[in-house]
């Protein structure tokens, strides 16, 4: 959980440079005025590449949040889904 | 490089004070991806710019060349896909894939190609420009198997592949070399078929990482090795000449040792296109120059300068070389069979590429040489390449002639019947120039190097001049030599790059360039861009000399002062020169 959460962390620091390490945790696309289409596709192939999974675009529209993302990789996180 | 790291590597700060380094990324799909690690990969080859990749609209290829702002902009990217060529070769357009449109695709490929020749053409001529071209897999729209060829995919594969060798061919142009691309991103690994239709960048991201780090490698090329110094026994031959004489020395299939032929041959093709071949060998000498009249060896006796055969350190074999060829390590590669030579040798030069040779492993081998090809890769062979390790040969010649321990006396000069010929050639015709600047260190005014983009640039400035100088004597030709470039004055010349191989040190044409500048520009006094490198020691002393004192960046000669302590000149001046 720590370990995922620390890996989700750096690319978020990677897609919003400037942001600290609080402000990551309580980003979300409403809170964030970078976050636009671009950055989206953006962090979602970094998490997909770090992560090592493919996410369906069916949960995209959810995936809106640190948090949302957070709980969304904890619930892949069966033995053997994450990398 | 995975794409966070790109991302992150982009996070790091530039100094406020570095110059943008623009670069247009010319392409049908979303850039995405793609100008992240194009991106990330000049930043990493341009430390001292601050790279700026500016793209243009979505699924327009063609009007994106035609709305291309050229000014400032330092070298243009193109990833040209089929669906650029026309868009029903892919699948975000549904525009139909019934046999009865191949026809009509196929003559859109055309007119398309036609339209990109002639666009990068004009442009190439102003702005260095890269291209990859289709680097994905045609759809699935043809009637026959996946076996089979269909008539119409030969069809658009031949006008993609005329397009290539029309676009290779044109000096200010790279093409990305499809089996390099093949081998470091299979083609079976380079679409995403998501991506594409839910954003419309179609590459998977381990092939876009690949396409940024190659195009980034055609728009920023590596400086290419000068000279490469060879083992003889296990190395370019197998066996000992030692123990098995002459005769037992072998590198045929017969033999089982035929990759050594194969790296003989490698090294012809080096020396064919200019690249300085050396030997250091523990070795009777003598043995050494018997085994190289073998009449079957793959490369000539005249391809290889110096032979170093003796008994001593390989280390100190090499440093003779590098003397005689006046270059420094880091230009150099040496390669030997044994890890403890090379040991050695590395201990001695750090900065030295050297590389064991793989003895009997054919793929290791194999993978050398494509090694040493992108060590020494170049895209031009010039007239100097080809004579450069004559003039070599020649310089030692000169040098054995003159009397040891004196400066070269004016009767020596005199009868080498020198010959130094001035021209002024238009920027993009004068490759060598670009060259020569670009890589020399010693007789260097100030270290000063130019991109392509930057060089085309200077020569906009009306009173911007390039004088190239070529030299030969009755030792043989040196080719051109030196080149001298500045701005013009009315009274005064301001040299800002000032150039001389070291091939052609002691014969005073610096001098007789600095009399031809006052003479041809008819100033009464030349200023010079001077700074010091940490090489550049005899460009510093030559100076010295003539002002009769160290110089300091800016400093100026003037005509009656050299006039004064000019050295006498014995070489008989010709040119095409118009000021």
């Amino acid at each position: 959980m720590f370990e995922t959460e620390t890996r989700l962390q750096k690319c978020f620091a990677s897609v919003f440079p400037g942001l600290t390490l609080e402000e990551i945790r309580g980003t979300g696309a409403d809170s964030v005025g970078i976050w636009d289409s671009l950055s989206t596709v953006t962090l979602v192939a970094v998490v997909q590449e770090e992560f090592g999974i493919e996410i369906e675009p069916s949960v995209l529209a959810q995936l809106n949040s640190f948090d949302a993302f957070r709980d969304y990789l904890c619930q892949l996180s069966q033995p053997g889904e994450l990398r | 490089m995975k794409l966070i790291e790109a991302l992150e590597f982009l996070k790091r700060p530039v100094p406020e004070s570095a110059p943008e380094w623009n670069s247009f990324l010319a392409c049908g799909m979303t850039p995405l991806h793609l100008q992240t690690f194009l991106a990330a990969r000049l930043q990493v080859r341009l430390p001292q710019y601050r790279v700026v990749i500016k793209t243009g609209l979505f699924g327009d290829l063609i009007g994106n060349l035609g709305r291309l702002q050229m000014s400032g902009l330092n070298s243009l990217v193109l990833a040209v896909e089929w669906v650029d060529l026309d868009s029903r070769l892919g699948i975000r357009n549904l525009g139909g894939w019934k046999p009865t449109t191949f026809r009509d695709i196929a003559a859109s490929v055309i007119r398309v190609a036609a339209t990109l020749e002639e666009k990068l053409g004009e442009i190439s001529e102003r702005i260095p420009t890269v291209i990859s071209m289709p680097t994905l897999p045609l759809p699935p729209i043809f009637t026959t198997g996946r076996a089979q060829t269909s008539t119409f995919e030969v069809e658009l594969r031949h006008t993609v592949s005329s397009l290539t060798a029309s676009l290779s061919q044109k000096s200010g142009l790279r093409v990305l070399n499809a089996q390099c691309l093949e081998e470091l991103s299979p083609s079976t690994e380079r679409y995403d078929v998501k991506s594409d239709v839910l954003t419309g960048f179609p590459y998977t991201l381990s092939h876009a990482s690949v396409m940024g780090e190659l195009l980034a490698s055609l728009v920023v090329p590596p400086n290419p090795k000068k000279g490469l110094i060879t083992d003889l026994d296990d190395t370019l031959w197998a066996g000992i000449l030692g123990e098995d004489g002459i005769e037992g020395i072998s590198w045929h299939l017969d033999c089982q040792t035929h990759m050594h032929g194969v790296y003989q041959q490698f090294l012809a093709a080096l020396a064919g296109a200019g690249i300085l071949l050396g030997v250091a060998s523990k070795n009777d000498p003598v043995a050494v120059g018997e085994a190289f009249k073998r009449s079957d060896l793959l490369i000539s006796e005249n391809d290889v300068f110096p032979i170093e055969a003796q008994w001593s350190r390989k280390s100190e074999s090499i440093q003779r070389i590098l003397k005689t060829w006046n270059v420094a390590a880091d230009s150099v590669v040496f390669v030997d069979d044994s890890p403890m030579e090379v040991a050695e040798v590395k201990a001695a030069f750090p900065e030295m590429e050297c590389v064991v040779f793989p003895t009997g492993q054919y793929r290791a081998i194999w993978d050398l040489l494509w090694r040493l090809r992108e060590m020494f890769a170049k895209s031009l062979v010039s007239k100097e390449d080809s004579i450069r390790l004559g003039s070599i040969r020649d310089a030692v010649a000169w040098r054995a002639a003159v009397p040891a321990g004196a400066s070269t006396p004016d009767d020596f000069l005199k009868a080498a019947e020198a010959t130094i010929t001035f021209d002024r050639p238009l920027p993009d015709g004068a490759p060598r120039a670009f060259e020569l600047v670009n890589k020399t260190n010693q007789f260097n005014l100030n270290g000063m190097r130019f991109g392509e983009s930057e060089w085309k640039n200077y020569f906009a400035d009306p009173k911007a001049f390039l004088l190239t100088i070529e030299y030969k004597d009755k030792y043989g030709p040196l080719g051109k030599i030196a080149v001298i470039m500045g701005k013009a004055g009315v009274h005064k010349l301001h040299v800002e790059c000032w150039v001389m191989s070291c091939r052609a040190f002691s014969r005073r044409i610096e001098h007789q360039c600095l009399k031809q500048l006052f003479e041809l520009f008819e100033v009464d006094e030349i200023a010079f861009d001077y700074r010091s490198t940490p090489r550049n020691t005899p460009f510093r002393e030559f100076l010295t000399e003539v002002l009769e004192e160290p110089p300091v960046p800016g400093v100026s000669l003037s005509k009656k002062s050299f006039d004064k302590k000019r050295l006498p000149l014995f070489h008989r001046v010709e040119g095409t020169v118009n000021v």
